[in-house]
């Protein structure tokens, strides 16, 4: 997420919002952002019910078992699309800004 | 009388030169394997300062193995050559260090792994993905239409990249 801070201004000259989704409370989320100068949306699904909807849950993935998101990225158009999408299978391995950008630019 | 210049770098040279009265020699292959292993589980920090993620978990792991095999070099030389060289207790530290930090650097390889490995019912490319209303981290809750309308000022985005992530709790 660092990697799309730093390149943000390409992702919205593309027109491109990022969203971050995670079980983290928004007082944990507002924490990170302000800490690592984050500008893009953060939003709050502490009982992983968007997450659940998804299809994206990690059983007791989290701290004391709870359940928490696995890390995934979608590109959604407007009509609410899938046009790309990411399932990484290790957690220290995220796609990188580039990766991103040239997926973004298939999108009308 | 001060010794000469002479004398003092011969008695240096004597001192550098001095044989161990076992005569056996150290090796620092136990200590090379414990750095290999070390620099295995410092890697993993690599792509916090730009180098790509993609090659990390693997490289960890490859350091880690390879520092064992060092370590087993030296530990070889120590207890089967015992003759020709020394240093059983320090080998056995530097081993034993080697083996734990192997030891963290699978766990977590194992671990960083240990994800679901397919999210088959999870929106495909081409599907529809479901609408939803969240708390931003603000508080005000935000839905995903909402996010397409894009904030006073800026213009509405063509797409949202909707990053899900494991969250710091």
């Amino acid at each position: 997420m660092r990697g799309i801070e730093k390149s943000l201004p390409e992702f919205q000259a593309q027109g491109i919002l990022p969203v971050a989704i995670s079980v983290d409370a928004p007082e944990v989320s507002e924490n990170l952002r302000r800490k690592r100068g984050y500008t893009f949306p953060f939003l709050s699904d502490p009982k992983a019910e968007v997450i659940r909807r998804y299809e994206l849950l990690h059983p007791h993935g989290g701290p004391d078992g709870t359940d928490i998101s696995r890390p995934a990225e979608f590109l959604v158009d407007r009509s609410g699309t899938v046009r790309w999408e990411n399932f990484t299978e290790d957690i220290r391995v995220r796609p990188r800004s580039d990766e991103l950008l040239s997926a973004a630019r298939s999108i009308p | 009388m001060y010794p000469s210049s002479y004398e003092l770098g011969g008695r240096m040279l004597n001192f550098a030169s001095m044989p161990d009265i076992t005569g056996r020699k150290h090796t620092f292959a136990p200590w090379l394997g414990l750095l290999l292993t070390v620099s295995g589980a410092l890697s993993n920090g690599l792509p916090f300062i730009g180098f790509p993620a993609a090659p990390v978990p693997w490289m960890s792991l490859l350091l880690s193995l390879t520092g064992i095999v060092v370590v087993l070099i030296g530990l070889w030389r120590i207890f089967g050559r015992s003759a020709v060289y020394k240093g059983k207790i320090s080998g056995s530290i530097a081993a034993a260090f080697s083996l734990l930090f192997l030891a963290g650097s699978i766990t977590f390889f194992w671990g960083a792994r240990h994800i679901p490995s397919e999210s088959a019912n999870a929106p495909q490319v081409g599907q529809r993905v479901p609408d939803f209303t969240l708390p931003d981290s603000t508080g005000h809750s935000v839905s995903l239409t909402q996010l397409f309308s894009g904030d006073a000022g800026s213009p509405p985005p063509k797409a949202l990249l909707l990053i899900f992530y494991r969250g710091y709790w």
